[in-house]
């Protein structure tokens, strides 16, 4: 077969050229020229502007994920964790990856498959939902939720990240992993669990030691700057967040323009550096104390509005324990562990519902008042506290001498206004040290005269209480003081004279504790702080605080004078319930007047330090607004006068005590301390009568006797029971024996010898604290070791603290 | 039918069974396989997350489709190079005129559209008919024009001159007017129905291969500087007096002013070609076909090959095509006849004009049009047409006549 192709047309000359040159020029524009320009297009943006276009690629393309770096741990004083960062989780469950998973599956799986070979859909949406079920049964369990929650979930196909719970422990983690590992073997199916459901590590804050120390502490939590990380929200957590918090590192991962996160490959690291340790000052026991004892004077006086209470080392300005009422658990700063808030809010509660706007604003008021320090963030009038620091002024100055004497009557007239003092009658003629033991306000308001405004004034500022303190913690308050042209001014002289014992301005408890601790510590004006040291992880410490000295404000020799006076004040003086035998402390009372409120509410406090000659600590303690008994009363509903002297002093004499105990402090015994002082009992079981009651004597304690016979044959207490020296041990003669146990008898409201003879009638033995050698009529039991009613073993030392009501108010109008 | 002794052949036929052009079949194979590779890593991504959509999430899913019709396309366009040229002209009027019905019927309920416009059928396979008309235009435009010394040489038509339609016609016949008149005829026909799709980048494509036939076929250089004083008059028109050509020059000067309209995507892919950077970022590594750049694995497969292998993977690539088709035009040069010259030209010119447009778009230095990247871009009928058109160089690369030992 042949076929005859079409004929070819010969090209010819002229044309032949044409087509010929026409051709390479086509051959030059579309091979050659026409690319130059894409090729030099290519340069620009893949060499010229590279960097430009590699950053935007690298921005859209990556995905960054902070690591968190630790956070580092806060210690107190004696390496107790207050603050610690523990790994936590949060489940991420993932959907999509379920159904894609059992997708993949079908593919492979006979199982899913039907006869001929071909995915079964019915199969495959039984294995679909069984596998839902099993999920949200686990997880049900796992976090006691409700299991169509997460059902609901489980069904959001196209999502691949729901994050079902945060900060999970690791006991919770270990069961979510278990379940992971075992799925495919406890089921059948091979479903890929771990893609499905999965951990993501995360950092949890504890305070091991909950409400210990919360304000000091703080907490971290997210706020609008952080990006959805927690931060230092409150105390140390937020002053010191940068340190504490370290720098985060940094996962970049390769993202689809979906979202999702390419695990495959493309991933980078960028180190963080973990935060440092904080080593504070505080010492949790210490702290215990501190809080216990405001707690406890809350509980007894039926205190309205909490209190606070600070402790100091008056030579270096370190705060040993600072503690404020109402507080908070960091651990869930957010609850009301307040007793008598939550009792409010309960009240309003059922008065408006818990929905109502009522409620919303009640909680607001009692979260943000658990959250507040009073210790920095609050100010109020010290008060006759106050007196010692315008006494340390006039000394200093030379215009007073500590043997002038200063008359009161009652009241003292400045410009148009009578003040009065608290005691109407007046103090009649006293010395200075006198008028602090009395807590005058008329000989005080003379002194605050002499003085004058110039110098009064330019003292508040040598004792910094114009400038915040410096302590490093945040939200300290500002102190409030009169205009300098005021107080200076012609009508100055009332101000000049309230200012002098303490009222009409306002001042935060630190700014109060520090300048009173100037006055006691030879004059040093120091900077009060928290850290006393930070290191990193490796323990190298990065830095250490060395006392801050502002400015010497008195002498040395004013200061030992000071010393002396207040000593005088307690062991003397109105500050007398904080008298603790052995402890020498020191102090000055305060009942401050609120002036700008109505309520007639006194805050009650108590400044003290002890031993009187090195003082270790300094103590300022008070409490804001005991409960009257009836409008108008100044007692308490328990029967105390409401005073810092009666309420607050006890309470501050027993925690200095109990402080200066834990610090191993070496008591000092006066002569007839020494009396009282604790003596060992000694065996005079089997000796004559006469001899064993010499032997006694020896030892400093007396003896009667029970039953008939010269031999004792039994002795209360046993050889070796510490007792008080003076004490009247029992001896029994014949066949006597003693009984096997008595009843505590109820002491409170006795003097301290019918106290003593309640107690040793019956066989055990009266160890006195407080005021018990104060030589005053008033004195009283106020509290006993062991409740009455109690039964115990005969030669049982029960301790009784004793207290005197004391009249300190610092204003008394008349 | 047995194979016959070379002897027994006429010359042609002996012709015919030359050897093909091997530098050609080369580029050809080596940009196909190249090809393949690309369109592998580039449609892997979208592939793998399309759990939803056609692909079920096989990240194999486009490249082996691609890989079926590069099989095809290759037996294809081998035996194409084994059909003697000669009968392409006598092809070239059935095919333009199936090309126009085809044309037709996709404007028809039988065309199937997608992105906006018409141009699919879908007869058993789903293909654009464009893809036939662009080389049934080539075809029928090389064969008519090589005619012309021809024509030339017969007796010119005696006008009438004392007529009016006498003298005008002298005139249109002596600048090449009437000779002109069946190719635009033809040519305004096709571009109006592509108008009809509307497809522009089918329309540019037609129009230049066709100029490029024209042009090596000997026609007055003044009909085309009239051609392109008025295209260009009436773009310039285009651009400054419609709003839709306006915002889509603004948007391809500064593509994020409009991310909706065609910015995006000429941003994505900027992002891409400049985060390659010299060397690239390996193959099979980018990250732009994450869904970052719209239509990754077809016009702009470009951008990941320049963002995988670098300013030297894609210059090493548009080398492979510049010699593609210098060694085109060089066949073409060495054609037997001028049917076999124009008709490489006008093939050739046509996969130039693709590579080059595409480049132009993929790059920002045209405005963005739809046009795909020759093997490269995914698209069954596309890489058929394409390989069997090479099919046809090599056909008459065949019939080059040797030249003679010294």
């Amino acid at each position: 077969m042949r076929k005859k192709a079409p004929e070819p047309s010969r090209p010819s000359g002229k044309n032949n050229r044409s087509l010929f040159r026409r051709t390479i020029v086509l051959m030059v524009l579309l091979g050659v020229a026409f690319f130059l320009p894409m090729v030099a297009q290519l340069w620009k943006l893949q060499i010229t502007q590279h960097d430009y276009w590699q950053q935007r690629a690298a921005n859209q393309q990556t995905m960054d994920v902070e690591v968190d770096s630790g956070r580092g741990t806060i210690y107190d004083s004696q390496g107790e964790v207050l603050a610690i960062s523990a790994t936590t989780y949060n489940l991420i469950l993932s959907p999509a990856d379920l159904t894609r998973n059992v997708d993949a599956l079908a593919e492979s799986s006979d199982r899913l498959q039907d006869e001929d070979g071909r995915t079964d859909p019915e199969k495959v949406q039984a294995l679909l939902d069984e596998t839902r079920q099993n999920v949200a049964q686990f997880l049900a369990g796992l976090l006691d939720q409700d299991e169509v929650r997460f059902l609901t979930r489980l069904e959001r196909t196209d999502s691949y990240y729901e994050q079902l719970a945060t900060y999970l422990e690791e006991d919770v983690a270990e069961q979510v992993r278990e379940f992971i590992a075992g799925y495919s073997e406890q089921t059948g199916w091979n479903v890929g669990m771990s893609s499905i459901l999965y951990l993501v590590e995360t950092a949890q804050r504890y305070y091991p030691q909950s409400s210990t120390a919360s304000h000091i502490l703080g907490f971290i939590s997210e706020n609008e700057d952080s990006g959805g990380k927690r931060v230092g929200a409150q105390g140390l957590e937020a002053a010191y967040q940068d340190l504490l918090s370290g720098t985060s590192g940094l996962v970049v991962t390769g993202r689809t323009a979906l979202g999702s996160e390419l695990l495959t490959s493309y991933e980078e690291y960028f180190d963080g550096q973990n935060g440092y340790d904080l080593h504070l000052t505080i010492d949790a026991n210490i702290q215990a104390m501190a809080e216990q004892t405001l707690a406890e004077g809350i509980e007894t006086y039926d205190v309205q509005n909490g209190g606070f209470c600070l402790v100091m080392d008056p030579s270096t300005g370190a705060i040993l324990a600072m503690a404020s009422s109402p507080d908070f658990d960091p651990n869930d700063y957010d609850a009301i562990i307040t007793q008598s808030l939550q009792e409010q809010l309960d009240a309003v509660a059922a008065q408006y519902g818990a929905d109502s706007e009522e409620y919303a604003q009640a909680w607001r008021a009692a979260y943000n008042s658990q959250l507040l320090n009073k210790a920095v963030s609050f100010t109020y009038e010290p008060g006759s506290v106050f007196k010692p620091l315008t006494v340390a002024i006039a000394l200093e100055e030379g215009i007073i001498d500590p043997d002038d004497h200063y008359y009161c009557g009652g009241s003292k007239v400045v410009g148009d206004r009578t003040i009065g003092c608290h005691n109407r009658n007046g103090h009649g003629d006293q010395t200075v040290t006198q008028a602090l033991e009395n807590s005058c306000n008329v000989a005080l308001m003379d002194i605050g005269e002499q003085i004058g405004a110039e110098l009064m004034w330019q003292y508040f500022e040598d004792y910094g209480l114009k400038d915040i303190t410096g302590i490093d913690l945040a939200g300290e308050e500002d102190s409030i003081f009169w205009e300098e042209d005021t107080f200076k001014g012609p009508y100055g002289a009332q101000s000049v004279a309230v200012a002098s014992f303490g009222q009409t301005f306002r001042i935060t408890p630190i700014q109060m504790i520090r300048s009173f601790a100037s006055v006691i510590n030879g004059g040093h004006l120091l900077t009060p702080y928290l850290v006393q040291s930070v290191t990193d992880e490796d323990g190298n410490t990065v830095y250490y605080h060395e006392t801050q000295e502002v400015r010497q404000v008195i002498s040395e020799t004013t200061s030992a004078t000071i010393r002396g006076m207040l000593e005088s004040v307690v062991s003397n003086g109105s500050g007398h319930n904080a008298y603790m035998a052995g402890y020498r402390i020191a102090g000055k009372t305060g009942t401050s007047e609120k002036i700008d409120e109505d309520s007639g509410d006194v805050i009650c406090s108590f400044m003290g330090f002890a031993p009187v000659d090195n003082p270790q600590v300094l103590v300022l303690l008070a409490y804001d607004s005991p409960r009257r008994s009836a409008p108008g009363s100044n007692y308490t509903a328990s029967g105390t006068y409401i005073s810092g002297g009666n309420i607050t002093a006890p309470m501050a004499g027993q925690l200095i005590a109990d402080i200066l105990d834990y610090l191993d402090v070496e008591k000092q015994y006066t002569t007839e301390e020494l009396a009282g002082s604790d003596t060992a009992m000694i065996q005079v079981t089997g000796n004559e009568l006469t001899r064993a009651i010499t032997r006694l004597q020896d030892q400093g304690l007396n003896a009667r006797t029970v039953g008939t016979g010269n031999t004792v044959t039994a002795q209360v207490p046993a050889a070796g029971v510490v007792i008080p020296g003076g004490s009247t041990v029992i001896l029994y003669l014949g066949d006597q024996v003693p009984e096997e146990q008595v009843e505590v008898p109820n002491v409170s409201g006795m003097s301290p010898t019918r106290a003593k003879e309640a107690l040793e009638n019956i066989g055990l033995f009266l160890r006195s604290t407080g005021a018990a050698s104060y030589q005053d009529a008033g004195v009283e039991a106020i509290s006993q070791s062991i409740q009455a009613g109690s039964m115990v073993a005969p030669g049982t030392v029960v301790e009784v603290q004793f207290a005197s009501t004391v009249i300190d108010y610092a204003v008394q109008n008349a | 039918m047995r194979r016959r002794a070379k002897r027994d052949l006429t010359v042609e036929q002996q012709l015919a069974r030359g050897p093909i052009d091997l530098p050609f079949l080369a580029l050809v194979l080596l940009l196909t396989i190249i090809g393949l590779v690309m369109l592998l890593s580039a449609s892997y991504a979208s592939a793998y997350y399309d759990i939803e959509g056609e692909t079920g999430g096989n990240p194999y899913y486009y490249f082996l489709r691609q890989l079926t019709f590069a099989v095809i396309g290759l037996v294809a366009m081998f035996a194409v190079t084994k059909i003697d040229y000669q009968w392409l002209r006598l092809l070239s009027m059935p095919a333009i005129f199936a090309s126009v019905v085809l044309l037709v019927l996709v404007l028809t309920p039988l065309g199937r559209s997608g992105g906006g416009a018409q141009r699919w059928l879908n007869l058993g396979i789903r293909f654009q008919p464009l893809e036939v008309a662009k080389v049934s235009i080539i075809m029928f435009f090389a064969a008519r024009l090589s005619k012309r010394n021809d024509q030339l040489k017969g007796p010119p038509k005696k006008w009438n001159r004392r007529s009016l339609t006498g003298r005008v016609g002298a005139f249109l016949e002596r600048i090449g007017f009437l000779e002109l008149v069946p190719y635009g005829a033809i040519l305004l026909l096709v571009l109006f129905l592509l108008y009809q799709q509307p497809h522009m980048s089918g329309m540019i494509l037609v129009l230049l291969s066709a100029a490029a036939v024209l042009f090596a076929s000997g026609i007055g250089l003044y009909w085309f500087v009239g051609a392109v004083v008025l295209s260009g008059g009436a773009l310039w028109f285009l651009i400054t007096q419609t709003e839709y050509m306006t915002a889509r020059i603004n948007v391809w000067l500064d593509p994020l002013s409009d991310l909706q309209h065609g910015g995006y995507q000429l941003w994505q892919s900027q992002i891409a070609i400049g985060s390659g950077g010299l060397l690239g970022v390996g193959l099979g590594n980018s990250r732009q076909k994450y869904m970052f750049l719209p239509e990754e694995h077809n016009d702009f497969i470009f951008a990941i090959v320049c963002e995988e292998l670098g300013l030297v993977g894609a210059c090493l690539i548009i080398a492979l095509f510049a010699l593609l088709i210098i060694r085109g035009f060089w066949l073409a040069l060495h054609a037997r006849d001028r049917f076999g010259t124009l008709l490489i030209v006008g093939l050739t010119a046509l996969t130039a004009a693709q590579v080059l447009l595409n480049l132009g778009v993929v790059t920002g230095a045209l405005p963005t049009t739809g046009i795909s990247l020759p093997f490269f871009s995914y698209g069954g009928t596309a890489l058929v047409v394409q390989l069997a058109s090479m099919g046809v160089v090599m056909g008459v690369s065949r019939q080059i006549v040797a030249p003679k030992a010294e």
